[in-house]
């Protein structure tokens, strides 16, 4: 037996409630692509669910003036389909469609991609380099909080599912000068978890000959998606060059600390990291028009 | 638990139920709605044997609580046309090839639907990436790609896919529809899983806890006690030897382990209970005292003089030897000499339908439905154990999803006749995916020593090779494989002076059993790699070292038969150089 009660409410005031009533033996479900197995397992044991599935408010994907805010409930499908996020926010779009198998997307969420707190989950570390934060709602009120600062420990998230429930995801718009880029690398092209994955936010100065600001975030490396400040760093300010990239590389290798697990090998996963990072700095400076300079 | 009200359509019909709020979709559509053509593979959202549509969007009902489809439309496999009026796809996937087993086209059926309901002139990545998350074992995928696009072909107005495929007068020599393929595309089919009988119960496997133990004492008092068990069985509860085995003359496994288990896949205790989910939790009710023992997990440790042992008889099952002509003559003649080690590892035969069967006595038979790719060897394993004569076992092989070879051992077969026996109820068996990897016999991994000397002209002259094949804790059909390696040690190639040693050792690991090709495959990752290493210490090409050496009409093979008809080597060989592009 898995559990005793099953909610299907409608709104978010509703879910809230029937938390509040159940007082933590009550949990949030999404697409249950995480959770099921979770249960299945028993790792996670809970007396009710309520499957927040059907409350419409929390799936969209909206530009409102300069913020793009993405309803918790979105599915991978509906992220990767976006013509908004495929134009605008290429990083999201196309971390969406790699995940798992088409079966995988039309049901997972965005929220319970973070939520589930892997450290290597595809949007989470999308969002991560987009500076996403979450709306978080539970009985006390409302709460905003970085996407990168949701993460307790691998696989336990600080938003805790039997009391309160992520609402949406807000991000800046990217601008004129900015582009994102996705890399990702798995064993086969399809219902594989990441050997390594790589999100990249940047901003250059208005002839994109320079690097004005740069967030990159990967996966798997920590607890949580990984920024990598330090290459970052390296990457400000600088100009749009094969050496500066190769700067970026050395810098990169010294920074991550991949561990060798049942996807690659560790070493492997550095030398992945400096393709990627080169890749994907390559192809957004592209999308703006750019071009890198020998 | 009290059961809820749930409102599905399913297929385009309403339907009102009442199930348990934790029960999973693909559970209701197949044992409430009744309609079993969507198949369970892995319960793990990996294999996509679960897909529907739900509200047009292909899914997998495995990972999904009944109760999210509450009120919401679901089209499965039953939706797509009938045997009278097939749909455009189901007609196109036999009209092509695309089913073989069938247990992965229901699944595959749903995704391809999926896509062409949105775009009608798919590309082959578009049809690759919608059945992306559907595993198929046995056809590969370029024909299910192929009968998709005759699919989008036909619903465009453009062509019709041509069926069916051959009429009655020119079946010779044309390609024909296979028999059992319109069953297996509208879900009509029944696969072991797919039966169910009135007052059924549900039996399930305690596997071992450890590689190697001796079992102290088994208390299965608490299992028995709870509410919902019919009965918990041990080795002392089968009436016939306890012991099965492909090999007649090499009887080692038993049904049920009684004093001493040998791997992870041992059987240690039967439950029968009312539902499923009471024989899963009544396993963890069953307390197994263990004394464990050192294990072997590797060859060079198992032949070790030292070695624990995995059979009272020791670990070395068979030597077998194949010695022709003269090797020391053969390497003295050679130009090269290549010589290296080589290792290969175990395979799971990954059959999309995990092993499943029903018993049930019926007029004084005792009936078995189940997957099987030897269904008289089962009968005679199960009519012995249960002390039945073999008159009174009938074993009805359903159709099986996918075999590879790792369907012909007996693994629940015996027990799921045993729960039978005891209860006198219909009892059914179908192991997830988990206890099927567990379970279920492997290739064999290979340890192998390789020397090959040929003359400057490119001619072999010798080959000598020992090699170890690690059988697992059971025979099986090891003693086979690897009189079949010693018989193909060098594969399609002739060569005069033979001397090969191939051994059958037992460890702690996994059965391995039959796999396809059957010792073969192993033992040409050697030779082929030092066929190359040959030809380059040569300096001639990869292509002519095995066109000096291939087999032809008059080759003689190292058995001493002499090759006259039907040598297809050379014509394939070239083949492959051509298709490949090789020489480019
Ligand atoms: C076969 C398979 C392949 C997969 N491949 C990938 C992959 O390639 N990449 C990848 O990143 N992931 C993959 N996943 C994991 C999973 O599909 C994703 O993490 C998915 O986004 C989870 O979303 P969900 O809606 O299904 O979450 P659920 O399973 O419903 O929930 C996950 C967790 O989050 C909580 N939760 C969900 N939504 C909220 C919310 N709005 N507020 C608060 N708590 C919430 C739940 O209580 C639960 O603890 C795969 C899973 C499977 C089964
Ligand atoms: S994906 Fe559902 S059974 Fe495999
Ligand atoms: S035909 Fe696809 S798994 Fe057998």
């Amino acid at each position: 037996m898995y559990w005793e009660n099953y909610y299907l409410p409608e709104t978010v005031e509703e879910v809230l409630k029937h938390l509040k009533d159940s007082n933590g033996n009550a949990r949030i479900m999404a697409g249950g692509t995480d959770l099921m197995i979770l249960v299945k397992n028993g790792i996670v044991k809970t007396r009710e669910i309520v499957d927040v599935c059907n409350v419409k408010e929390l799936n969209c994907i909206k530009e409102e003036g300069s913020l793009i805010r993405v309803g918790a409930l979105t599915t991978h499908t509906q992220l990767a389909e976006s013509e908004l996020l495929k134009k605008k926010v290429k990083v999201l779009a196309k971390a969406a469609s790699k995940v798992g198998s088409p079966q995988i997307r039309n049901a997972g969420t965005i929220g319970g991609n973070v939520v589930n707190a892997h450290s290597a989950a595809d949007t989470a570390v999308a969002l991560t380099a987009l500076n996403a934060k979450a709306r978080i709602q539970g009985a006390e009120g409302e709460l905003e909080k970085p996407v990168s600062e949701l993460y307790v420990e691998a696989g336990k998230s600080f938003v805790d599912p039997t009391k309160e429930i992520i609402t949406e995801f807000v991000f800046d718009v990217p601008g004129e000068n900015e582009a994102t880029a996705f890399m990702r690398h798995a064993k086969r092209k399809a219902l594989a978890l990441p050997i390594l994955n790589l999100a990249l936010w940047l901003k250059t100065n208005s002839d994109k000959s320079m690097i004005e600001d740069v967030r990159i975030a990967l996966g798997p490396m920590d607890y949580k998606p990984l920024r990598a400040l330090e290459t970052e760093n390296i990457l400000k300010g600088q100009p749009l060059t094969e050496k500066t990239i190769k700067e970026a590389q050395e810098t990169i290798v010294k920074e991550i600390k991949p561990r060798d697990s049942f996807q690659g090998g560790a070493s492997y996963k550095i030398e992945m990291a400096k393709v990627f990072l080169a890749r994907a700095i390559v192809e957004a400076v592209s999308d703006l028009g750019g071009k890198i300079d020998g | 638990m009290g059961k809820k009200q749930l409102n599905l359509n399913v297929n385009g019909k309403p339907y009102e139920l009442y199930v348990e709020p934790d029960k999973k979709l693909v559970e209701v559509i197949r044992e409430e709605v009744g309609l079993t053509g969507t198949k369970i593979g892995c319960n793990n959202g990996e294999c996509g044997a679960c897909t529907i549509l739900l509200e047009g969007e292909p899914v997998a009902s495995c990972m999904m609580p009944a109760f999210k489809a509450h009120g919401k439309n679901i089209v499965t496999v039953e939706g797509l046309g009938t045997a009278q009026n097939l749909h455009p796809l189901q007609k196109s996937f036999l009209a092509y090839g695309a089913v073989q087993c069938g247990f992965c086209t229901p699944g595959m059926l749903i995704s391809a639907k999926a896509l062409l309901d949105k775009n009608l002139n798919p590309t082959e990545l578009d049809i690759r990436q919608s059945i992306s998350g559907n595993l198929c074992r046995c056809t590969g995928y370029k024909k299910i790609v192929d009968a998709v696009q005759g699919a989008a072909a036909e619903l465009r107005g453009e062509k019709e896919v041509k069926w069916p495929v051959t009429t009655e007068d020119d079946i010779v020599g044309s390609s024909v529809t296979r028999v059992d393929g319109i069953p297996k595309v509208t879900g009509e089919s029944k696969f072991a899983n797919d039966y169910f009988f009135p007052n059924m119960a549900y039996a399930k496997t305690l596997f071992s806890a450890h590689p190697h133990a001796l079992i102290k004492n088994i208390d299965t008092s608490k299992a028995q006690a709870l509410d919902g068990v019919i009965g918990v069985y041990t080795s002392k509860d089968v009436p016939g030897p306890n012991i099965v085995g492909i090999m007649p003359h090499i009887k080692d496994t038993p049904v049920l382990a009684g004093d001493k288990v040998r791997c992870y896949g041992d059987a240690v205790a039967l439950v029968v209970a009312e539902s499923a989910e009471i024989a899963e939790e009544a396993l963890s009710l069953i307390d197994v005292e263990y004394e464990p023992l050192p294990g072997v997990f590797t060859v060079e440790d198992a032949i070790k003089e030292d070695a624990p042992k995995v059979h009272e008889g020791g670990n070395l099952l068979l030597h077998r030897k194949m010695y022709r002509g003269d090797v020391e003559k053969g390497f003295s003649e050679a130009a090269v000499i290549v010589e290296d080690n080589f290792k290969t590892r175990m395979n799971e035969h990954a059959y999309i339908e995990p092993e499943a069967g029903v018993a049930l006595f019926e007029g004084g038979v005792l009936k078995v439905y189940t997957i099987t790719q030897g269904a008289h060897y089962h009968r005679g394993e199960i009519a012995v154990n249960l002390n039945l004569p073999v008159s009174k076992v009938r074993v009805i092989q359903t159709t099986t999803g996918g075999g590879f070879g790792g369907k012909i051992d007996v693994s629940l077969q015996v027990l799921v006749a045993l729960a039978a026996f005891k209860t006198g109820r219909p009892v059914k068996m179908a192991y997830s995916r988990e206890e099927s990897m567990i379970n279920s016999t492997k290739r064999h991994p290979y340890y192998m020593h390789y020397k090959i000397g040929a003359r400057s002209d490119g001619k072999l002259t010798a080959v000598q090779a020992e090699i170890y094949g690690d059988t697992g804790a059971y025979s099986s059909h090891g003693p086979g494989v690897l009189t079949r390696t010693a018989a193909s040690i060098i594969g399609p190639y002739e060569v005069d002076n033979i001397k090969a040693d191939a051994y059958c050792v037992y460890t702690n690991n996994p059965q391995a059993g039959a796999m396809r090709a059957f010792g073969s495959p192993q033992a040409s990752i050697a030779y082929e790699a030092l066929m190359d290493e040959l030809a380059q210490k040569l300096g001639i090409s990869a292509v002519e070292i095995r066109r000096i050496n291939g087999y032809r009409k008059g080759s003689v093979i190292p058995t001493g038969q002499v090759l006259t008809d039907g040598v297809g080597f050379m014509e394939t060989f070239e083949k492959v150089v051509e298709k490949s592009e090789f020489n480019r």
